[in-house]
């Protein structure tokens, strides 16, 4: 079979992933939504549009919101990242899920992770936002099955349960 | 690995000092920099350039400072979009900037973007921000090498249009830009770092880059406007930033920029000819009439250009009423959140 | 009256958790160790013949496992049997910018991409046409050879006496309306997953599909395979709204690649890639007359729709056959005359979207309604009400209306939204407006007609007590597992944690028309209700010998079956299953739904587009704020009534009626799909505008709940019928608003800045002229 040849500029990247520790061979050229889907195994965190679009790769990067297909993984060196499947811990749903999940934030899905990962950004930073904050922390996260309303309804139920 | 439009192969370099990052570039000139990716990343995968390397200069920690002294403001090249839009120095000192960061794509790309990465955006055409295949299906054009702008097929030169937000702020301003080359640092006023030219608008010299930006305090107003069909993600069909001075109720300082209606930011001629004068209707009129005079969209976007043109008088008019109204802030604020 | 006392609340979808936790797999997700990269090459040119395509090259090239052609591909395929004209990949002829020309797979996606760009396409070009009015031109090109005048079909409709009715009429007024074309823009793009067993000669397909049952059907046609070695899988499938109801040329070339190269490819579509795939609602215009009486009853309607279908024919049929059908069924109508024109273009072909077919035509309806009670002084909610139905009727081409909640809708909205008190008394730039729309709860007559059943849904109970409902109902995301789940712990008196639902997995689940037409509820649901019943019946009698009495005294309530009267006498129902198994086994049991002939509409050709058990209806309030300085709407708030018969699960209806009106926004506000001679202008989610969360407004939702009497528990559709009536309302508002009247979508600032100047344009030449008088 053919053999493409080893494949250059690959470094050792080192980052907290979901709290957890890791080492991993990636080319520079890598996006950290590849990484996450494609070295990590990590397929929660979605890919909608051909870069920037869409907002259904966000992540947090040390704590904070960003889309994963806007940077390279190299560039993650040190830092923390947490996705979707790092948000449930102990048997239990995270106060996001919990939410978007009995009051309908998700309906067809796709967009959710990237959804609940900005969501959860902004409470980290403001726990208790209006709706106004709210709508300006989803901005960059396209949804095409609720119009917002309910997703608007979970993050503000998931506040309030933390209060 | 299935997913379609990766990036290209290439290396990133990671230099951890201006001098280091200059001497990268005048190495290699066709080695891009690196900031917050946001624009670049994007346009790699599009295959719109094909560097053989990466700069990233996001380890420089001297880029991202902000300082501020009585009658300047110096904020570090890579200085975060979103850090300028929360910063209250910014905001009370420079009103515009502030909502220009704020307006800028959404608030994930705010958190990568930098201020110097928004100067150096690159200009934007629905001829050419196209992914490759496309390009190579309709033909390419002066700027993704063919012969012929297709916006304006006559003309000798590529019209893609400078749709940065920051710029336009930091030109009403009077904001002076510090480049880094192989001849050491030099500084030029923020209008003059563009061209009229949708290939080359940036004037940096081979190896330069934009390290730092400085605003002067002395115009006490100001303010941004955006026109886009949403209130996130766009780019500016129009942008209108307004900086101006009263002395009693007299204008004693007036500069008006422009974004997304040429191949880069346009600060807008013969404001002085209103100075001396009251923010009355007849200089709301003329401050309209200059904009839609001198401001040259072409069709580089789907939106029609005589409304990107109209809009862009309607928004200078608008905004240098708010400045002028008594309570100009909060005017002001209202106006920022519908346009 | 149905209560469903466990559910009134609404119930969280069953697959909810999944989604949030990042689990649920979506097809790009799926396990792809070991597959092959599938890639296609997209053709450069509008319309040409292929004069040469040599992929020899590609062949050649290390790493590359497999090329197609389209003469790879002998059969064509279409979702609709009477008009199957496409390719898998194109044979001979390209039609449109993008169209697929030739596929690979191969090791790495690098590899692919490589050996795309060593494949040698020559076009001779042919004049393309990307206007409707350009290509039905008498000198155009054939696009298809078999249709004259680029005419995929025309539909002449008359019903009641037309003349009479104009005649009759005190006013009568005409419009021409343009609708822009649109694009589902689901996020998820387009993908599949396809694993050919070379040892068995069996295919494992899975994808995004919305009705696995086509595509497995198109799979062994042009894979001409017999249809017992496919099995057809739908994996989390991230929206659909009808652009994948159709059979789409990836997942076949998909398939196809797996069985060249003996192996798995995956194939992910770019988001350009997923818009060229196209099949969404078509530009359209609208040429539309009514005649009203002084008294505001319509007395006439006379509608030309000409829609610009693309290059191919998909469902283009049924889309020109619904925009006219569903003129009817919403008023009461005494006569319609409809001329509707499919055309050929070289564009990405359009197909079923959300609404299908009825969006733009009753969004040139209500418009032109409304202008006429504001001309006659009749307030927009009166004149409705004047046309009102009375359930059960028949309109005038056949559609059978059996449950009719519109005035309660209206009630609802004029009352929630003060529009007494508040409409006209607005500041200027602000405006209210309104408007109704209907839509069908499933096709009565599927387009595979074949005499069985509208739905199959089968129900197993076993030893350990659990119940399993298997259906080949895809979920996309509206919670039709959820509503399966329901109807049938609902049937059985059991908790729905209680009921696991598997859908379409063809090794597993019934066959099933899909997720189209808003069919699934009341079909499905019925369905599962009859299954549920049947298995209800069995225990009841396993539980009556148990409890040695009267099956007939048996009652089934709370996870027991206990004598009528005495709740004490009773047993568990595990312990009823377990009665039940004893000399039987495990019980499967099987419930259908058919729809009646009678329902199946009129006799005239095309009659059955249309024709359902039951419309669901509704009316919404718009209320905007419009900049005159820059043209910009502002959407403020949204209420909106919806009779969906009867909720099965109310906090899924809400959502439901959430995303449609807001999808309607979308198209009235910002969405449309743009073609630079023929090169999608639109591809990408920053030129495809839909709202973001700062753009979209509240919306008030509320339920109206007619009881429909074959409902299953009386419900019918609730995630279309919103749609429609967005446009007109926001169009209405935008009047109220600013005065000036908008005849085209999408409400742009730059057309609506075009509408202003154009009337003080008009307001200055009145004034010159009234002055000259």
């Amino acid at each position: 079979m053919f053999d493409p040849g080893p494949i250059p500029g690959k470094r050792l990247l080192r980052i907290r992933l979901n709290g957890r520790w890791r080492e991993d061979a990636v080319a520079d050229d890598q996006l950290l939504v590849d990484y996450l889907r494609d070295t990590a195994g990590l397929t929660g965190t979605k890919t909608g549009c051909d870069g920037g679009e869409c907002g259904a790769c966000t992540v947090l990067v040390d704590d904070e919101p960003i889309p994963s297909c806007l940077t390279l993984a190299a560039r993650c060196e040190g830092r923390s990242v947490e996705t979707i499947e790092g948000l449930a811990a102990g048997g239990r749903l995270h106060r996001l899920q919990q939410a978007f999940h009995e009051k309908l934030g998700a309906q067809c899905g796709f967009c959710t992770p990237g959804m609940i990962m900005a969501a959860e950004g902004l409470l980290r930073r403001q726990p208790d936002p209006s709706e106004a904050e709210i709508r300006a922390a989803l901005a960059g996260n396209l949804c095409r099955c609720t119009g917002y309303v309910k997703i608007v309804e979970s993050v503000r139920a998931a506040a309030a349960a933390d209060a | 690995m299935t997913a379609p439009l990766p990036l290209p192969r290439l290396r990133l370099i990671r230099p951890t000092t201006v001098e280091a990052a200059v001497a990268a570039r005048v190495e290699c000139p066709q080695h891009e920099v690196l900031a917050g990716g946001t624009d670049l990343l994007v346009n790699l995968r599009r295959g719109l350039l094909a560097p053989p390397a990466l700069i990233d200069i996001t380890g420089i920690a001297e880029l991202d400072e902000v300082r501020t002294t009585a009658d300047r403001t110096r904020i570090g090249a890579l200085v975060r979009l979103d850090r300028l839009a929360e910063d209250p120095a910014i905001a009370s000192r420079h009103a515009a900037l502030r909502e220009a960061a704020v307006a800028v794509a959404a608030p994930g790309h705010r958190r990568l973007a930098t201020v110097g990465g928004n100067l150096c955006l690159q200009t934007r055409c629905i001829y050419v921000n196209q992914s490759a295949w496309w390009r190579a299906a309709h033909g390419a054009c002066l700027k993704s090498g063919g012969e012929v702008c297709h916006v304006a097929p006559e003309g000798a030169r590529c019209h893609a249009a400078f749709s940065g937000d920051v710029a336009p702020a930091l030109i009403a301003l009077d904001a002076e830009i510090e480049i880094a080359g192989p001849a050491g640092r030099r500084r030029v006023a923020c209008a003059d770092l563009y061209h009229e030219e949708g290939r080359a608008h940036l004037r940096l010299d081979s190896g330069e880059i934009v390290t730092a930006i400085e605003v002067p305090t002395s115009i006490a107003h100001s303010g941004y406007l955006k026109e886009r069909i949403r209130r996130s993600f766009d780019f500016p069909l129009a942008g209108v930033a307004i900086a101006c001075r009263t002395e009693g109720a007299e204008l004693s300082a007036l500069r008006i920029a422009v974004t997304g209606t040429n191949s880069r930011p346009l600060l807008i001629e013969g404001t002085d000819a209103l100075l001396g004068r009251r923010i009355d209707e007849s200089v709301l009129a003329a401050a309209e009439k200059l904009v839609a005079r001198q401001v040259r969209p072409m069709r580089t976007t789907l939106f029609p250009a005589n409304h990107r043109r109209s809009v862009a008088a309607a928004l200078a008019r608008r905004l240098l009423g708010a400045l002028g109204a008594p309570d100009a802030a909060a005017g002001r604020g209202h106006a920022g959140g519908t346009a | 009256m149905p209560t469903l006392a466990g559910t009134r609340d609404g119930v969280p979808l069953i697959d909810g958790i999944d989604k949030v936790t990042g689990r649920a797999r979506y097809t790009a997700d799926l396990d792809h160790r070991g597959a092959f990269v599938g890639r296609m090459l997209r053709s450069p040119c509008s319309h040409g013949q292929i004069t040469r395509l040599d992929v020899e090259r590609a062949r050649q090239l290390p790493g590359v496992v497999a090329v197609l052609t389209g003469e790879d591909f002998r059969v064509p395929y279409g979702v609709l049997p009477i008009a199957m004209n496409e390719y898998p990949l194109a044979r001979g002829k390209v039609r449109y910018r993008g169209e697929p020309v030739a596929a690979v797979a191969a090791i790495d996606a690098e590899t692919a991409e490589r050996a795309l760009s060593l494949i040698e396409l020559d076009v001779r070009e042919l004049p393309a046409y990307y206007e409707a009015a350009e290509a039905r031109a008498a000198d155009a090109v054939r696009i298809h050879d078999d249709k004259p005048g680029n005419l995929e079909r025309e539909v002449h409709h008359t019903f009641g006496d037309v003349a009479a009715g104009f005649a009759a009429a005190d006013l009568v007024r005409e419009e021409l309306i343009d609708c822009a074309e649109i694009n589902h823009a689901q996020i998820e793009p387009h993908a599949a997953l396809a694993e050919f067993d070379p040892f068995t000669n069996r295919l494992t397909m899975q994808s995004v599909s919305q009705v696995t049952f086509y595509l497995h059907l198109m799979l062994a046609r042009c894979l001409e395979m017999d249809e017992s070695r496919i099995r057809v899988i739908k994996p989390f499938v991230g929206g659909g709204f009808g652009a994948r109801v159709e059979v789409l040329n990836f997942e076949l070339v998909t398939a196809m690649l797996a069985r060249a190269a003996g192996g798995k490819v995956a194939m992910e579509l770019s988001r350009e890639e997923t818009f060229i795939t196209h099949r969404a609602r078509p530009q359209t215009r609208i040429r539309l007359k009514l005649g009203l009486g002084r008294d505001g009853r319509l007395r006439a309607c006379e509608c030309e729709v000409v829609q610009r279908g693309g290059a191919y024919a998909g469902y283009g049929v049924i889309t020109i056959l619904y925009a006219g059908s569903l003129l009817h069924g919403l008023y009461d109508l005494p006569a319609v005359k409809y001329d509707g024109y499919r055309v050929y273009t070289n564009t990405p072909p359009c197909g079923a979207m959300r609404g299908h077919g009825s969006v733009d035509t009753r969004h040139a309806f209500e418009v032109l309604l409304d202008r006429m009670a504001r001309e006659l002084g009749l307030d927009p909610f009166e004149v409705r009400r004047r046309n009102l139905l009375h359930a059960p009727t028949r309109t005038l081409n056949e559609l059978a209306i059996m449950s009719y909640g519109l005035a309660e809708c209206l009630d609802r909205v004029e009352s929630a939204s003060g529009w007494k008190a508040r409409r006209g008394r607005l500041p200027h730039g602000k405006g209210l407006g309104m408007a109704c729309s209907h839509y069908v709860s499933g096709a009565a007559k599927p387009i595979h007609w074949t005499g069985e059943p509208h739905a199959v849904v089968n129900v197993k109970v076993d030893w350990d007590g659990s119940v399993t409902a298997f259906t080949g109902a895809a979920d996309i995301g509206q919670g039709s597992s959820t509503m399966v789940a329901i109807a049938v712990a609902e049937t059985l008196g059991l908790p729905i944690e209680q009921v696991r639902v598997i859908a379409a997995d063809s090794a597993t689940t019934p066959k099933d028309n899909g997720a189209y037409s808003s069919r699934i509820t009341f079909m499905v649901g019925n369905a599962a209700i009859d299954a549920a019943r049947r298995l209800r019946g069995m225990l009841t009698e396993a539980a009556a010998r148990r409890l040695d009495c009267d099956p007939a005294d048996v009652e089934c309530a709370g996870g027991r079956f206990h004598v009528t009267g005495a709740t004490d006498r009773g047993i568990t129902f595990e312990e009823a299953v377990k009665a039940a198994l004893v000399d039987q086994g495990t019980l499967t049991v099987k419930g259908t739904f058919t729809c009646p002939p009678e329902a199946q509409g009129g006799k005239h050709r095309g009659g059955a587009v249309g024709s359902t058990m039951g419309f669901s209806y509704a009316a919404q309030v718009v209320e905007v704020s419009v900049d005159e300085d820059t043209g910009q709407v502002t959407v403020d708030r949204v209420w909106v009534a919806l009779d969906c018969g009867f909720a099965i699960n109310p906090l899924a209806v809400r959502g439901q009626i959430e995303g449609a009106v807001w999808m309607g926004m979308g198209q009235a506000l910002m969405e449309e799909t743009r073609y630079l001679n023929g090169m999608p202008a639109h591809a990408s989610f920053l030129e495809y505008r839909m709202p973001t969360s700062l753009d979209s407004p509240p919306i008030d939702a509320q339920i109206v709940e007619s009881i429909d009497p074959n409902g299953p528990f009386g419900a019918k559709e609730a995630s279309e019928g919103a749609l429609a009536s967005f446009a007109p309302a926001l169009v209405a508002a935008i009047a109220d608003a600013v005065g000036v009247d908008l005849d085209e979508l999408p409400a742009t600032p730059d057309r609506i800045l075009d509408a202003l100047v154009a009337r003080r344009r008009r307001q200055r030449l009145d004034a010159v002229a009234g002055g000259g008088r």
